[in-house]
């Protein structure tokens, strides 16, 4: 996954998918990579992971290798409109910003290509070897992939439409750019799951995706159930871990990532997944 | 007069069944109960009995006092079209590009056409209890402001901005395309982009006054249900079950209590392997007894932080499916009984 330059993290909410895009950016840093991380979503949970405070729209550099950004639909429209059509001048509270805000929440489309459109803009940048997206959750990943193709059927001309003809290019080049799907072993992760495939396979917008199951405890060989905790905890494990070995047959994963116990801090749980990233990439 | 119970919180945590649950021991308990619900596990919606989506509750065939909907949140924009614009107007929305995106991607649009059918039930004052299990999108929050953003988004708020003034006529829009604002979205967007999304933008200004006042009845409805918010002791659904104690009091009432689910036993927190034990077991239960003492912790915290009534629902590899097992879930999950008009004894 590290080999590409965009590296885009989706999965149904609850399942780790922030986790699993903090775990890949602190790997990549400790292989050397200049990475860049970003929140696309809501902010809170990649930060959290990083141990730092709430990110900023500019990129700002956590340690050696590893910058980070908060994608915010305002700044990346005034910087889009400053540098790519050479408007100057706008205030992000102005009139026009506003307009064009409000127009981006109604029209198709529009607010999926600003976000898309910022992340593409960074992948080009020479500054990164890896941008790594903490992405939209699974049920509205496709709407921002297809973004660029919304726009095609929708615009005839303009200078957007041209700038979405490259993007749709660049999120289509498998060399370029990898989904990765986080699920868990469980009935409606595994069914949101399987509808985004099945969406994917449809649309063709993007190369297939990894999928990764998270939190897959491992079998516990020891048949025993004595009395008290001792028993009544291995008991729990191997009902789960039967519960879980279903959903796995139903979808095979491409990887698998243990269950963290007993791990406080999202800090913590971010490099336990980096050492167990380690492996499987 | 029918008491509604809101059962929020992040996706995948166990609301569907925490809501089921409450139904079931409702209706035992001899209140006429309707269990609202969006998109439900295969199992859990045939434990309720219902099997197809639609806005029709239907009552239990094994159960006299409950009933269950599940919510068709795709049908219902256009049910909003239907319902407060002209027929005409309504059609040319229904087949509108925009309308089709804005309904598909509009965040607030799941959470406004359920919390639109959630409060028609309270009002149909058919039920003693109406429990809903609220969706996902948003962490749940924007399901209490949905009404105001539905009203904001048809009220015209982009021409109004365009144009800088008072909403104009569709022939004084036309007339605003030498503004600069319009000159640049127009080389930026294409040619006739704009005028599609006026067009579409003015039929939707018409169904403004009704979905406005609509709008106000369901925030009055909401505003007086109890709230639970459910959450795992994972770290992110903890964040969104958080938002609704520092959040909601703006919009309706503080939650009556967090429902915590898939909570190990106390007894697993200090519990050490007898002599004998091989290191697989003993192995299995040092993780198990970390994991419930970071799950105490993370109550502990809740509680003293947020001042939350903590209710707790044990972890089973296999939650409930039957009525039977819904009925006894939440026997020992100390709730706040009172709030839900159940008699705890």
């Amino acid at each position: 996954m590290l080999d590409k330059r965009f590296v885009l993290v989706s999965g149904k909410g609850g399942v780790g998918k922030s986790a699993v895009s903090a775990g890949l950016a602190l790997l990549g840093q400790r292989r050397g990579l200049r990475v860049l991380a970003m929140e696309m979503g809501s902010p809170g949970g990649l930060s959290s992971h990083f141990g730092s405070g709430p990110l900023e729209f500019e990129p700002q550099e956590l340690r050696p290798g590893l910058h980070a950004m908060q994608m915010v639909r305002s700044d990346a429209l005034l910087e889009y409109l400053a540098l790519q059509l050479g408007v100057k001048g706008i205030t992000r509270f102005g009139p026009f910003a506003r307009a064009f805000d409000a127009l981006a929440t109604t029209a198709p489309g529009i607010r999926e290509i600003i976000t898309i459109g910022k992340a593409i803009w960074e992948v080009r940048e020479d500054r990164w070897d890896v941008v790594i997206a903490d992405a939209p959750p699974a049920g509205q990943i496709g709407s921002f992939l297809r973004a660029p193709l919304t726009i095609s059927e929708l615009v005839p001309s303009g200078r957007i439409r041209t700038q979405a003809e490259t993007m749709k290019d660049m999120l289509g080049d498998p060399e370029l750019t990898a989904l990765v799907l986080v699920g868990l072993p469980e009935e409606l992760p595994v069914t949101e799951t399987e509808e985004t495939l099945d969406w994917l396979a449809k649309e063709d917008v993007v190369a297939p995706p990894t999928v990764i199951a998270n939190r897959v405890l491992d079998e516990l060989t020891d048949r025993d159930t004595p009395p008290g905790p001792v028993g009544e905890a291995a008991q729990l494990h191997r009902s789960l871990w039967a519960e879980q070995q279903v959903w796995l047959e139903r979808l095979p994963p491409d990887h698998t990532l243990p269950y963290f116990h007993g791990l406080f801090t999202p800090g913590e749980v971010a490099a336990r997944m980096a050492d167990e990233l380690e492996v499987i990439t | 007069m029918t008491r509604t119970v809101l059962i929020t919180g992040a996706g995948g945590v166990g609301k569907t069944t925490v809501a089921a649950a409450l139904g079931v021991k409702a209706a035992r308990s001899g209140l006429r109960t309707l269990v609202v619900t969006v998109d439900p596990a295969r199992r859990l919606a045939t434990a309720l009995g219902v099997e197809e989506l639609g806005n029709e509750p239907q009552p239990h065939s094994d159960e006299p006092d409950l009933w269950a909907a599940m919510l068709d949140a795709s049908a219902s924009w256009r049910a909003v079209a239907t319902r407060h614009a002209e027929p005409e107007v309504a059609m040319r929305l229904a087949d509108n590009e925009f309308f089709r995106a804005a309904s598909e991607h509009f965040p607030a649009s799941q959470s406004y056409a359920a919390a639109d059918q959630a409060a028609t039930f309270v009002q149909a004052q058919a039920w003693d209890l109406v429990i809903v299990d609220t969706p996902p999108s948003g962490g749940g929050i924007d399901f209490f402001a949905a009404p105001a953003q539905m009203a904001d988004l048809v009220g015209g708020r982009l021409l109004r901005w365009i144009t800088g003034g008072p909403l104009p006529g569709r022939r004084a829009f036309y007339n605003l395309a030498a503004k600069p604002v319009l000159r640049i979205a127009d080389s930026v967007l294409g040619s006739d982009l704009l005028e599609r999304v006026a067009e579409f933008l003015l039929d939707l200004r018409t169904t403004y006054d009704g979905v406005a006042q609509r709008g106000r009845e369901i925030e009055r409805v909401l505003g007086a249900a109890s709230v639970f918010v459910v959450t795992t002791s994972d770290p992110a659904p903890v964040r969104e079950a958080i938002k609704f104690y520092r959040e909601l009091p703006g919009l309706a009432v503080s939650p009556a209590a967090v429902i915590f689910n898939r909570v190990l036993p106390d007894s697993w927190a200090e519990a050490t392997a007898p002599e004998g034990t091989s290191i697989a077991l003993e192995q299995n239960l040092a993780r198990w007894s970390a994991e419930t003492l970071r799950q105490r912790d993370t109550r502990e915290e809740f509680s003293s932080r947020y001042g939350a009534h903590i209710a707790t629902i044990p972890w089973s590899p296999t939650p409930p499916t039957d009525l039977d097992g819904l009925g006894r879930l939440l026997d020992d999950a100390s709730l706040p009984w009172e709030a839900v008009g159940i008699d705890a004894a």
